[in-house]
């Protein structure tokens, strides 16, 4: 019995097919789902998604949002998603730089609100290319 | 420039396409969420209700010309609904989205602008990303009460209609009220469809059917709090709308594009005729002119001898 995944993003089908494992962020911490894994719904972390199939690790770094898991079929909907091997490291260093610039210098509530958020996805994106385990 | 806007629609019509999962299966969830928690009181801060003193304007427009009204339609709008809140006695805030309404509001310094974004060529989820952010920090600081959306509905190939949805303070059913109070609810939550039927580019509206498979069973368990998975659903709600309001902009802006240069053509082929005639008529009475003078010469001479 293989998992079915879907990942979705607004403008785009990120992934879908078969897996056999996942490991997913959430809010609460870290789940893995395997096959036949009990129905929940949870709220998914900016953080990276780990895949195995084939015996191989593939990570994904998801940007916030909700996923649902039941009958062997699970639906990650985010904000964005990039697939570890396409993101580039330079620029995922350069733009992690650039956040963590934002941060030191951000005012004011909304600011750090926004310069937080900025950052911890640059660190997602650069963990994303670095842990392929 | 007729076809190249043509070809635009169709990218445009396939990015609407592409977001259609998200937003169906979105909607479903937060249904399926909603029911089940139905009888719990449920707070969240996108949801709170505060008295309006403050309105956030989102102002989409395009970022080049040669569009006819589109973008002035929609600036049109967005000034009538800033004088309604002027004599509400509510201030306003705008954000002001497109090169277009950028400049317009460079132009006036008295209207208070809380951001310039100027979007690339297509919408992308980035930018409605940056939008999102920007107005989720102003609401939950509480700089703003209530968040109005300014675009351009795409009605049809040949109209589109500049509207004002609210997005927030989101109902927690996930509806949006129209700036009358109209529900839009996230059951008739309307997708737009560019097809082509019979090798003609039309539009098919169609309402979110609510599907009630078994694909979520209803035992479902929540992993956390089902107030924090929910906090978590309305961003992405947040980010879709907008995504889709970006889009439905860039097809009315196109679509408007496509019909201003078929017109234009068509004004330049017309002139172009007119003014072939009146060359061609111009050189006839010159030419006409010249033989006459000859003639008259001519026959001035014969007559001598």
């Amino acid at each position: 019995m293989t998992l079915n995944l879907c990942v979705l993003t607004p403008n785009r089908i990120v992934w879908d097919s078969e897996v056999k494992e996942i490991i997913l962020s959430t809010n609460s911490g870290q789940i893995g789902v395997l096959p036949n894994h009990a129905p929940i719904a949870t709220a998914v972390d900016i953080g990276i998604l780990r895949i195995r199939l084939n015996g191989q690790w593939l990570t994904m770094a998801l940007m916030g949002g909700f996923a649902r898991i039941g009958n062997n079929k699970i639906t990650i909907l985010v904000n964005d998603a990039e697939k570890g091997s396409d993101i580039d490291p330079q620029e995922a260093q350069q733009i992690l730089e650039l956040a963590e610039a934002n941060l030191r210098k951000a005012e004011g509530k909304r600011q750090i609100i926004e310069a937080n958020l900025a950052l911890r996805r640059a660190r997602t994106r650069v963990e994303a290319i670095n842990a392929i385990s | 420039m007729k076809l190249v806007a043509a070809a635009k629609v169709r990218r445009a019509q396939e990015a609407v396409i592409n977001g259609r999962p998200f937003a169906e299966t979105l909607v479903e969830v937060l249904y399926d969420i909603n029911e089940q928690l139905q009888l719990e009181d449920i707070d969240l801060p996108l949801t709170n209700v505060r008295p309006v003193k403050r309105v956030g304007l989102i102002v989409i427009t395009g970022n080049r010309g040669l569009c006819g009204g589109f973008n002035n339609l929609v600036i049109k709008k967005a000034e009538a609904r800033m004088g309604q809140l002027e004599k509400l006695g509510v201030e306003y805030t705008v954000i002001s989205v497109g090169k277009k309404a950028n400049a317009y509001f460079r132009r006036r310094p008295s209207i208070r602008v809380d951001r310039f974004i100027e979007g690339g060529s297509f919408p992308t989820v980035k930018e409605a990303q940056v939008i999102a952010d920007d107005v989720f920090s102003l609401f939950v600081c509480e700089d703003v009460d209530k968040v109005e959306l300014v675009y351009t509905k795409f009605v049809s190939l040949v109209r589109s209609d500049p509207v004002i949805h609210t997005l927030l303070p989101l109902s927690p059913k996930g509806e949006v009220l129209d700036v009358n109070g109209n529900s839009v609810d996230a059951d008739g939550d309307e997708f737009f469809r560019l097809t082509t039927k019979e090798g003609k580019l039309s539009l098919e509206r169609e309402r979110v059917v609510r599907r009630k498979d078994g694909l979520c069973s209803p035992i479902l368990q929540f992993e956390q709090d089902p107030v924090q998975i929910l906090d978590a659903m309305m961003p992405l709600y947040l980010n879709s709308q907008i995504l889709r309001a970006l889009q439905e902009s860039m097809a009315s802006e196109v679509a408007s594009r496509m019909n201003a240069m078929s017109n234009a053509t068509d004004n330049a082929v017309e002139l172009k005729k007119n003014l072939s005639i009146v060359y061609n008529r111009e050189r006839q009475a010159k030419i006409t002119g010249e033989i006459l003078e000859i003639i008259a010469g001519a026959e001035a001479l014969t007559d001598i001898d």
